[in-house]
């Protein structure tokens, strides 16, 4: 349950940012981070619905590649 | 497997290792990694990772669960919770609801949400009705829990808390006689937002060599790497292997809506018994919105201690690493992920659950059979 998954943020509205991966979409709360801390083509660490920690996109890039290994089972 | 997994793994092989060791991790994520990308397979014999406190949803004491069921049958309120809460079974006389997911069968209002910010919406559109949030979880998903409180929530939402902590698990395990494990891999998602000092004291009070990993085959291989190093030059101390999203002090916002939300006071981690400082609940500035206010009387004490874990579930020894799944007579047999008998078989961080979908399935081929943990 603590998984978290990495995100790119695409706009910020107050503590609420629209972030999308592989062409899905969804609302974050950034009310876990520093305000201001976070701009529009950033990347984050999702976790239920909260973004605990901003990433960079070399490291989200990373993660995911985990996450489609251990999805496929190999 | 990545070319740089590839060189850790080398580098692991030629280690002078003449003698096994067992290293524990503590996170649902990073057994996953182990499991289900054939790492642990990969390993040499002589290293072990075995899987330890690293499920939430498993070491929820039986009597929340029941607190969850009795709100959600008598006292008509809509109960929500995380999905994987809803399946795992308490002991219940036959005619009763076994989980929260049969409650709902029967007609209770129990919804399964994916973040707190589900809670709050499903408490706003229903302005007329008490909503309750069953939050159980570790540091990671108990911090958004509070940044949910601290952002301001509607006053017909409720909580009840089941959340723990996870060193103090650790701490308990060290302070035992035979803790069973030579070095510890730490949550890298718990360090990301407490920071991954509060795990120093593993290599400070017990002299165990320490490393926080984050999700990678690269970052789980160079935490082995280091841990083992440690552990050949008789040195300890911690090391972080998830620098880019480990940072000193982790995440002060939320640590500050943590200690502002919810207090650590002692809890019961289910078959294990109660730990020390291990537990949150609610801070007395939202005492007002403990969802056990609402229960018209306390739940007996004899109910209580029913019995924490159904008959011939090994679950609570797995969550302390005493033993791995394939050691519980009931893996795969009588308990499946279809038809879990124990926590451990049904949650996406349980061991067993995640041993028996990594492919898992014969009892007698287990990793590291031949050096396998001690019953
Ligand atoms: S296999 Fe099932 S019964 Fe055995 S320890 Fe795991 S959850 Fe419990």
């Amino acid at each position: 349950m603590c998984l978290a998954i990495p995100m790119r943020v695409e706009s910020i509205n107050g503590f609420v940012a629209r972030c999308s991966v592989r062409g899905v979409s969804r609302d974050v709360s950034l009310f876990m981070l520093e305000e201001g801390s976070v701009l529009a083509g950033d990347y984050v660490l999702v976790h239920v619905g909260y973004a605990i920690q901003v990433i960079s996109g070399t490291d989200a890039a990373a993660t995911w590649q985990v996450i489609d290994e251990a999805l496929s089972g190999q | 497997m990545s070319a740089t997994a590839k060189v850790w793994l080398d580098r692991l092989r030629d280690l002078p290792l003449d003698h096994p060791v067992s290293i524990l991790n503590v996170c649902g994520g990073h057994e996953r990694t182990l499991s289900h990308t054939g790492l642990r397979a990969a390993l040499p014999e002589t290293i072990r990772i075995i899987p330890g406190p690293g499920c939430p949803v498993c070491v929820c004491p039986e009597e929340d669960i029941c607190d969850a069921m009795r709100l959600a049958r008598e006292c008509d309120v809509v109960v929500v919770a995380f999905g994987d809460m809803l399946r795992v079974p308490i002991n219940a006389a036959r005619s009763d609801p076994r989980c929260l997911s049969d409650a709902r069968g029967a007609g209770a209002d129990i919804r399964p949400i994916a973040s707190p910010r589900e809670a709050v919406a499903i408490a706003r559109a229903l302005p007329d009705k008490r909503v309750v949030f069953f939050a159980a979880g570790f540091e990671t998903t108990m911090a958004p829990v509070a940044a949910m409180l601290c952002q301001g929530v509607p006053d017909n939402l409720f909580l009840l808390v089941s959340g723990r902590l996870t060193w103090p698990a650790v701490d308990m395990l060290l302070a035992s006689e035979k803790p069973g494990f030579d070095a510890l891999i730490a949550p890298g998602h718990v360090a990301t937002v407490m920071g991954p000092e509060e795990w120093s004291f593993v290599a400070e009070r017990y002299g165990l060599p320490i490393a926080v990993a984050g999700f990678t085959a690269e970052s789980l291989l160079a935490a082995t790497y280091y841990v083992l190093t440690q552990l050949l030059a008789t040195t300890a101390h911690l090391k972080n292997c998830y620098p880019a999203i480990v940072r000193p002090g982790g995440n002060r916002v939320a640590q500050q809506q943590l200690s502002h939300s919810m207090r650590i006071v002692d809890a019961n981690w289910r078959g294990i018994g109660t730990i020390a400082r291990s537990g949150f609940a609610l801070s007395e500035t939202f005492a007002s919105r403990d969802a056990r206010s609402l229960l018209a009387s306390p739940q007996d004490a004899a109910r209580r201690h029913a019995g924490e874990m159904p008959p011939g579930c090994d679950c609570a020894r797995v969550v302390l690493g005493k033993v791995v799944p394939t050691n519980c007579k009931l893996y795969g047999k009588a308990c499946t992920p279809r038809r879990p008998i124990g926590p451990c078989m049904v949650s996406d961080e349980g061991a067993c659950h995640i041993w028996w979908t990594s492919g898992l399935h014969n009892r007698t081929h287990a990793p590291h059979r031949r050096t396998g943990v001690a019953a």
